[in-house]
């Protein structure tokens, strides 16, 4: 995540702030920091990580 | 359905399946069936002039039809060449996961069981296989297995590694006993340096007594150097028992607890129940056969703090009754994290993947040493949040290990349907043959 970046949350128009985010799939869960908004709780998942460790993740699991 | 048992008996029976198998004595294609009575489910089966024939091969352990699912028999009329004419015909229904090389018949063991046999003699020319290689490689995606015989053998084996990265094979395995890799450990080096991605190590015990009924001398000190000498070249190892009633069933628990404690040395364990071709010690009677289920539940049994059953599930890239997987990540020397599970996901949830390039990248991901490769330690118990994305992935790459196993199939139980869904094959005579046909050895008398 890049430092420099600010996100603004579309629902909330407050910044979002760095946050320790939860994932589960196939009864396995796992958390990353990401941007999350500090009023509503939305998070913002940048497409490298979707694209990247996500699907690593996933094929980990899925594997065979 | 009621019959006579060997013994006078009247025996409940109920035929679950129809399938084809090939007379044991003569090898004639015969009509068989899966035929459940007391003590489990049998293939039998009866040649017109050689008689009937039964072999087990589930012992109820776990439900047959659970575990089989909707695998399709094989009807009347199809497959109608199998197995004579093997070299992959249209009715086949699966690609080339792995595909076996053999690169020499001699061999410094003399095997009481051995499904390759040893000729000895023979010894294809370096030019002869390089040409076997530029005909079987698929540029990015081979696996192909070194085999023999011993491949080690031979002083080119490097070169020949090295050919078959340049022809573009992706990953290159070495199946051997690991003499001379504890031998010599700057030919273990070569073969790293070369491009060698793992090697599938005979290893059948942890007790030498073991070693000596099977491989006819004590070999447990050689193996643990040859793990050692790969370990520290990079190489990761698959430890490949063979498993047979009455020498080591009850090694099973050790075996994985002996690879886990190696981590990231050995990558996993390949269990191979043993087959009754090639060079055997007699032919096999009920009592000489080890199932698939049974071997799961003796994991259970023997390891289950490590491994449980219901993380062991059928191969998707073959025929459920020829193998099963379980991946996990060693997270110190006595516990696995179990990332599979029976049931669980499985690609044939996945309809945009050959069931054969997926495994093909699984099995090779997980045996190939990951980025930490030259880094030493082989007991790291370094304790990571495996909940943490960027751990978990680490850790996997590193501390990966998988439960594995594949019961061949011989003249006793060889069920054309497993054949038909073959992903590992031999290339010989200038094509691909499912290895249980190549190796297929009729059985001299009943």
């Amino acid at each position: 995540m890049e430092e420099s970046r600010k996100l603004i949350c579309s629902r909330c128009q407050v910044e979002m702030t760095p946050a320790k985010a939860y994932f589960s799939y196939l009864d396995h869960s796992f958390h990353t920091d990401l941007l999350r908004c500090p009023r509503c709780g939305q998070v913002f998942i940048p497409e490298e990580l979707v694209k990247g460790k996500m699907q690593e993740v996933e094929m980990a699991l899925e594997d065979k | 359905m009621r019959e006579d048992n060997r013994s006078g008996e009247i025996e409940e029976t109920a035929v679950l399946r129809c399938t084809y198998s090939v007379c044991p004595i003569c090898l004639r294609r015969i009509e068989a069936r899966h035929v459940r009575r007391k003590g489990g489910v049998f293939l039998e089966k009866e040649c017109p002039e050689h008689g009937a024939f039964s072999v087990p091969f589930w012992r109820d352990r776990i439900d047959l039809a659970d575990w089989i699912k909707d695998a399709e028999p094989i009807r009347e009329g199809e497959n109608l060449n199998c197995p004579h004419a093997c070299g992959l015909c249209p009715d086949h229904r699966r690609d080339t996961c792995c595909v076996v090389l053999e690169v020499t018949g001699r061999c410094n063991l003399d095997c009481s069981f051995c499904f390759a046999g040893k000729d000895g003699l023979s010894e294809p020319s370096f030019d002869r296989l390089r040409e076997s290689l530029q005909q079987l490689i698929r540029p990015g995606a081979t696996l192909v297995q070194l085999s023999g015989g011993e491949p080690t053998l031979r002083d080119d084996l490097p070169e020949l590694v090295a050919e078959a990265k340049k022809a573009g094979c992706k990953y290159v395995q070495l199946n051997s006993n690991g003499i001379r890799l504890a031998e010599d450990r700057q030919f273990v080096k070569t073969l790293a340096d070369a491009g060698l991605s793992f090697v599938f190590m005979q290893f059948d015990g942890i007790r030498d007594g073991t070693y000596e009924k099977l491989r006819r001398r004590p070999l447990l000190g050689i193996k643990k150097q040859a793990i050692v000498n790969c370990g520290e070249c990079g190489l990761g190892v698959v430890l490949v028992p063979t498993l047979v009633p009455r020498v080591n069933i009850d090694e099973i628990g050790d075996i994985i607890r002996f690879g886990v404690a190696l981590s990231p040395f050995v990558r996993g364990v390949h269990f191979q129940p043993v087959s009754y071709f090639g060079r055997i010690p007699r032919l096999p009677g009920d009592e000489d056969r080890f199932t698939l289920d049974e071997l799961i539940w003796q994991i259970g049994e023997q390891a289950g703090d490590l491994v449980r059953p219901e993380n062991l599930g059928p191969s998707c890239c073959d025929h459920p009754l020829c193998g099963f997987h379980g991946d996990f990540i060693v997270l110190g020397p006595g516990k696995l994290l179990p990332l599979s599970k029976r049931d669980g996901h499985t690609v044939q949830d996945s309809p945009c993947s050959d069931p054969a390039d997926r495994s093909r990248e699984f099995v090779a991901r997980r045996w190939q040493r990951g980025e930490e490769k030259l880094s030493g330690n082989p007991l790291n118990s370094r304790q990571d949040d495996i909940q943490d994305m960027d751990s978990f992935l680490e850790r996997l790459k590193v501390h990966g290990f998988t439960v594995t196993a594949m019961p061949f199939q011989d003249a006793g139980n060889l069920d054309l349907e497993r054949l038909r869904s073959c992903s590992l094959h031999v290339f010989a005579e200038g094509k691909m043959i499912p290895l249980c046909a190549r190796y297929l050895t009729a059985w001299r008398g009943k």
